[in-house]
């Protein structure tokens, strides 16, 4: 079942949770809503569920309006973060009580709902522990039987809140693997909200990323990894080393290193920020021609499993950056702490300040022209 | 002696020299058999000095047997009521957010911060035969102080905090998630009060209950007020326990005490006794899974 969110808006008092979301999530995808705490993800997630209601809006289900439409009759199934499992009633009953709510005339039997169970606990591979209590279960099982119960009413969309969030890093990957598997298998319309890049980019068909109740950028995981929209779909995803900088007729000036910035043109004397990955850093021993290069020392040499991270300060400004390779290129040249060195950005995002898309974080403001 | 002072190996973790603990538990054994054990004790011992006899007499004398009537059903109209109100102030109050939320929770805590006295003195300024409604009561003769509806009132009155105290941190910890959850799944508001709210909260419930009950039988000011003592209509138990005393009658007032005094140890028992049943059925549970 397809989804189409139209013109949401949601307030809580005078804090703007949702501030005009429009959303198409094609059928049959995996869609992850990415976002900081606080940016509406959990809240657009609850108004698709019918546990919220939005203050304006429209939720279409494959193009039906169901924004009026209860919790009860929206057919979705929901997972929680902390699992919200029944307590009292065992594993068993939790999965059933779906089935057994309905009324009595779409009401399975017994012996249908004993045989719908305990299919769905051999699909989460639990079938064992049907008769145990939530309270005896670990987290990633308690999880597994929370979307098995969503899943026993044959939800037409499934919405997963953070359903990793509580669980430690080892199972929290084993288990979104096994919910990528499960999701080729069954082609049910997914939407999950997570805070974790890395979940996002591994899991998700398409991701959704969120930031202050609106939606900054659409697309799959390459897309918004390697062509951000916006600066904050940037430094959300993954690390990045910011430069402040001016653009003047298509060429963007950091300190003493000139890059060629067609896309900015018309831009003239601009002040604007440039974004480089740390991993998309080359670092020489000598300075090349033309002003491809900053000069910069290294300060600080660490190892991060497969990467080795350098950290340089940057000769004329003091300014810090950040570089990551591969062990096997640090060993072919192990630079070391002190040594002088000159860095080429590989690939450059730039993005102007008085640009309507881009708002200007406090954190990132003050730092003074780059490099 | 001295071996005694060394410290056993289970008390490796626990800061406090032996002495100190000693000290401490001694000093709470001492306070609950001062104020605790001992009257319990006296009740009954007074009760049965007389005999047996004297004892069966003054408890199935017929004034004791109306007001022992008299307080069960002033308890079972108010138990019901409360249960009722209690559960529904709690799940609005944990459950929902409204205007007005802490006015409701300051209005609950009431009948626990004015005097019982003041709260029999309301009903008899409202509903006596010089209060507010007096006139119009009497015109329509309808008696509510000085019989059984104005006792009723005062129960239910200095009653209102205890279930609903009890549910609403309870409540309050346990969140909404597991209602979401039951609703998402299709189950209607009834279903999932009955199926999912209601299993959770209930030993919160059986435990406000118990102090309920207890309260509504053991009440004595505020019903003390708007009864008027008359014998074999309008005494409740521990009214009658107090003209008894007044006539010099201790083996007979003891006697009743001890009646209340047994009903509030049965019903402590009961919640002891279905705690440890439901806490076994899981332990089974457990052990049928591990062998």
């Amino acid at each position: 079942m397809s989804i189409e969110i139209q013109g949401l808006h949601k307030r809580f008092g005078h804090f703007v949770a949702l501030d005009g979301i429009d959303l198409t999530i094609p059928a049959g995808q995996l869609v992850a809503l990415l976002g900081p705490s606080g940016c509406g993800k959990t809240t657009l997630l609850r108004i698709i569920a019918g546990l919220e209601m939005a203050d304006c809006g429209q939720i279409l289900f494959n193009g039906e309006d169901a924004s009026r439409r209860q919790v009860q009759d929206r057919q979705v199934g929901f997972v929680f973060q902390h699992y919200a499992l029944f307590q009292h009633m065992s594993v068993f009953e939790n999965v059933a009580f779906g089935l057994r709510v309905r009324p009595r005339a779409r009401r399975p039997s017994d012996a249908q709902i004993r045989d719908k169970v305990h299919a769905l606990l051999e699909l989460v591979q639990l079938s064992w522990v049907a008769n145990r209590y939530p309270s005896q279960l670990s987290g990633g099982q308690r999880q597994r039987i929370a979307l098995a119960r969503a899943l026993a009413v044959e939800p037409q969309v499934l919405l997963l809140d953070e359903p990793f969030g509580a669980l430690d890093t080892k199972v929290r990957k084993e288990l979104r693997r096994w919910l990528r598997r499960l999701h080729d298998d069954l082609h049910i319309t997914s939407v999950f909200v997570t805070h974790d890049q890395e979940e996002a980019l591994e899991v998700a068909d398409q991701i959704v990323v969120m930031n202050r109740g609106h939606i900054e950028q659409v697309g799959s995981p390459q897309e918004v990894y390697d062509a951000p929209a916006t600066p904050f779909v940037y430094q959300f995803l993954g690390n990045i080393n910011l430069f402040h900088s001016r653009v003047h007729a298509g060429w963007v000036k950091v300190g003493g290193l000139r890059v060629q910035v067609p896309e900015h043109d018309a831009a003239e004397h601009a002040p604007a920020m440039a974004y480089v990955r740390p991993h998309d850093i080359d670092v020489l021993r000598e300075p090349e021609d033309g002003d491809t290069t900053l000069a910069a020392t290294i300060s600080r040499v660490s190892s991060l499993g497969s990467l080795v991270r350098l950290e340089l300060i940057q000769a004329p400004s003091g300014e810090i950056a950040e570089v990551e390779m591969t062990r096997e290129r640090y060993a072919a040249d192990p630079l070391q702490v002190g040594d002088l060195v000159f860095v080429k950005p590989r690939q450059l995002r730039v993005f102007l300040y008085n640009d309507p898309k881009v708002e200007s974080p406090m954190h990132w403001s003050g730092d003074g022209d780059g490099i | 002696m001295n071996s005694s002072l060394q410290p056993s190996p289970v008390s490796v973790t626990n800061s406090e020299p032996p002495l100190i603990r000693r000290l401490l538990l001694a000093v709470a054994l001492i306070f609950l058999t001062l104020f605790l054990f001992i009257p319990l004790a006296a009740v009954f011992y007074e009760a049965l000095r007389k005999g047996l006899g004297v004892y069966l007499a003054a408890i199935t004398d017929p004034y004791a047997l109306d007001a022992i009537r008299l307080t069960l059903l002033s308890a079972a109209i108010a138990v019901p009521l409360n249960i009722v109100f209690g559960v529904a102030a709690a799940w609005a109050i944990a459950k929902f957010e409204f205007y007005g939320k802490s006015v409701l929770i300051t209005l609950i805590d009431l009948p626990f911060a004015v005097s019982p006295v003041i709260a029999g003195l309301i009903y008899v300024l409202l509903f006596g035969a010089q209060g507010w409604l007096g006139p119009w009561l009497a015109a329509h003769d309808i008696k509510i102080i000085f019989a059984v509806p104005g006792i009723v009132l005062a129960t239910v009155f200095v009653t209102v905090p205890f279930i609903a105290r009890e549910l609403i941190p309870l409540m309050q910890a346990q969140g909404t998630e597991e209602e979401e959850a039951a609703m998402v799944l299709g189950a209607s508001g009834w279903l999932t009060f009955w199926r999912i709210t209601l299993p959770n909260i209930k030993w919160g419930l059986l435990y406000g209950v118990v102090l309920c009950t207890a309260r509504a039988m053991g009440e004595f000011g505020a019903v003390s007020v708007v009864s008027g003592h008359i014998r074999g209509l309008t005494n409740t138990l521990p009214l009658h326990i107090e003209i008894l005393y007044n006539e010099y009658q201790f083996a007979a007032a003891f006697a009743c005490a001890s009646l209340l005094t047994l009903l509030a140890l049965v019903m402590l028992a009961l919640k002891a006794l279905i705690e440890r049943y439901t806490l076994k059925q899981r332990w089974i549970v457990t052990l049928e899974e591990t062998k």
